[in-house]
């Protein structure tokens, strides 16, 4: 595995701690099955009849998507193997130069709300949150983990929530969204957010690929390539979350910090404009609203930035938006290793250094993160 | 006998770089991969355009192609580079990104002279 030669930063004027917030791990259906509670442990100690290299019958649904430079073995550093311990964080941690990251899931457990038994779903996100704690989350080396959730049941990810909610390596709560459906801002998750706010913990969201052709709008079903699907399956996600969310009022009724990952940022400002447009003309559908949509979207939620569009052939576009999103107040950077479409420290560093200073850099690689996270 | 001037590198003997094998070397302070594609000799450099990603310890394969009926081959097998970290493809012959016209990786030199190979640098 070729990922040791290139490894520390190459800037160093910030004071401030480096915060990744949406560092993967590669958690596999046999990292998890150990620590599946009973009784529905009792549902995976066959054999599966549909895999027979299989350990334990997959219960994660996947849309079956080929991602050619997956696939072909090409992106060498997204293996199996990539992040399953406290050692592979730390490997990752120098690779990135990274001082804080926040690990979340980021292989089977992407498509959690995904699976069609819902309390086994929840029992799985309990699962994992065992397995973090027993093998990831390690504060003497300061790697941190985040509470995982199942959407489908949220009375049962409420008691998740406050059941992991006095471990101090959990520094927030994590609902793979993928498949989710009403979305967000309907009253069934108010427990949800009732649970992080009891716990003082923000809420990352974070959407899913290889799932989501069985869930979204019904054109997904007519794409014929990953690539069609990737592009839009995150921002897509959340901008459907995004709108529910704001239009419920939901963040009029929790004081809750909600974290959007892994969709880039274009579509923020695009958002924003969109929806104070629409707000300027009809109030009367967001009654419980007592300020513009966009001054949520910049004051009660952050964002993560990988994978920053336009990085490698616009940076002056990359600027734009980060400026039209108030950027130093919201957006955190993130690097979403070890996955194919990681970004890595330096460069994103180097394209929002023509554009903000170092406090506002210390906001965005760090502090932001800091605040929302670790404090 | 082998030998190094300021500007010519010795790097291995020929008989044991062998066609579809690498070898990483290091010169002035760059880490170089050389390559043997069906007995031609290209260096590039160990450093991805994208990212600074260790490209030359990559996987060496080929690439896919459509012609203009859209049908899709495999072709140039052993002869197409691509970074580990994140896939990204370029051709080892010219050290081009396969996607984007302006990206390329560093390339080098190298002759063989008595059985030994060298790359200019």
């Amino acid at each position: 595995m070729a990922t040791d030669t290139t490894s520390s930063r190459r800037f160093g004027d910030l004071e401030s701690p480096i915060v990744d917030a949406d560092f993967h791990l590669t958690e596999q259906v046999s990292d998890l099955v150990p620590y599946v509670e009973r009784p529905w442990r009792e549902l995976f100690i066959g054999h599966n009849p549909f895999d027979e290299s299989a350990e334990f019958f997959d219960p994660f649904p996947s849309a079956g998507i080929m991602e050619p430079h997956i696939t072909t073995g090409r992106a060498e550093i997204f293996s199996p193997d990539a992040v399953r311990s406290a050692d592979d964080v730390e490997a990752g941690m120098e690779l990135l130069g990274v001082d804080l990251p926040v690990v979340t899931p980021g292989a089977v457990m992407l498509s959690v709300s995904l699976v069609h038994h819902d309390e086994v779903a929840a029992a799985l996100a309990r699962a994992c949150n065992s397995f973090v704690l027993d093998r990831i989350v390690d504060e003497t080396r300061d790697v941190y983990g985040t509470i995982t959730i199942a959407g489908q049941k949220p009375r049962l990810a409420a008691d998740e929530i406050d059941d992991r909610a006095d471990e101090s390596g959990m520094i927030g709560v994590y609902l793979p969204t993928g498949g989710l459906n009403p979305p967000l801002g309907d009253e069934r998750y108010d427990p949800i957010y009732e649970a992080c706010e009891r716990a003082g913990l923000p809420l990352l969201m974070h959407g899913v690929g290889s799932g989501t052709m069985k869930s979204f709008p019904v054109q997904y079903e007519g794409f014929s390539r990953g690539m069609e699907n990737h592009v839009i399956a995150h921002p897509f996600q959340h901008m459907v979350n995004l709108v529910s969310l704001v239009v419920q009022g939901v963040p009029e009724r929790f004081d809750v910090d909600f974290v959007f990952q892994e969709a880039g940022i274009g579509w923020i400002p695009y958002l924003m404009y969109r929806l104070d447009n629409e707000y300027y003309a009809r109030r009367d559908d967001a009654p419980m609203l007592s300020r513009r949509p966009s001054e949520y979207m910049t004051d009660d939620f952050y964002y993560t930035t990988q994978p920053l569009e336009g990085s490698q052939n616009a940076p002056e576009y990359v600027c734009a938006m980060a400026r039209l999103m108030n950027a130093p107040e919201c957006l955190l950077w993130s690097s979403d290793y070890p996955h194919h479409d990681f970004d890595h420290t330096n460069e994103i560093y180097r394209v929002f250094a023509r554009e903000f200073e170092r406090p506002a850099l210390e906001r965005i690689f760090g502090t932001n993160a800091h605040e929302v996270l670790f404090e | 006998m082998t030998r190094t001037t300021d500007r010519s590198h010795h790097v291995i003997a020929a008989s044991e770089l062998q066609p579809g094998q690498r070898v990483l070397t290091e010169i002035r302070g760059r880490e170089v991969g050389v390559f043997n594609v069906d007995g031609q000799y290209y260096a590039i450099g160990n450093y991805c355009p994208h990212m600074g990603g260790p490209c030359a310890e990559g996987l060496v394969t080929g690439m896919f192609d459509a012609d203009d009926r859209g049908d899709v081959s495999f072709t140039r097998d052993g002869e197409i580079l691509c970074c580990p970290w994140h896939g990204w493809q370029f051709d080892l012959k010219t050290g081009d990104h396969l996607g984007h016209s302006k990206l390329r990786v560093l390339t080098y030199d190298v002759f063989e002279e008595d059985g030994e190979l060298y790359v200019r640098m």
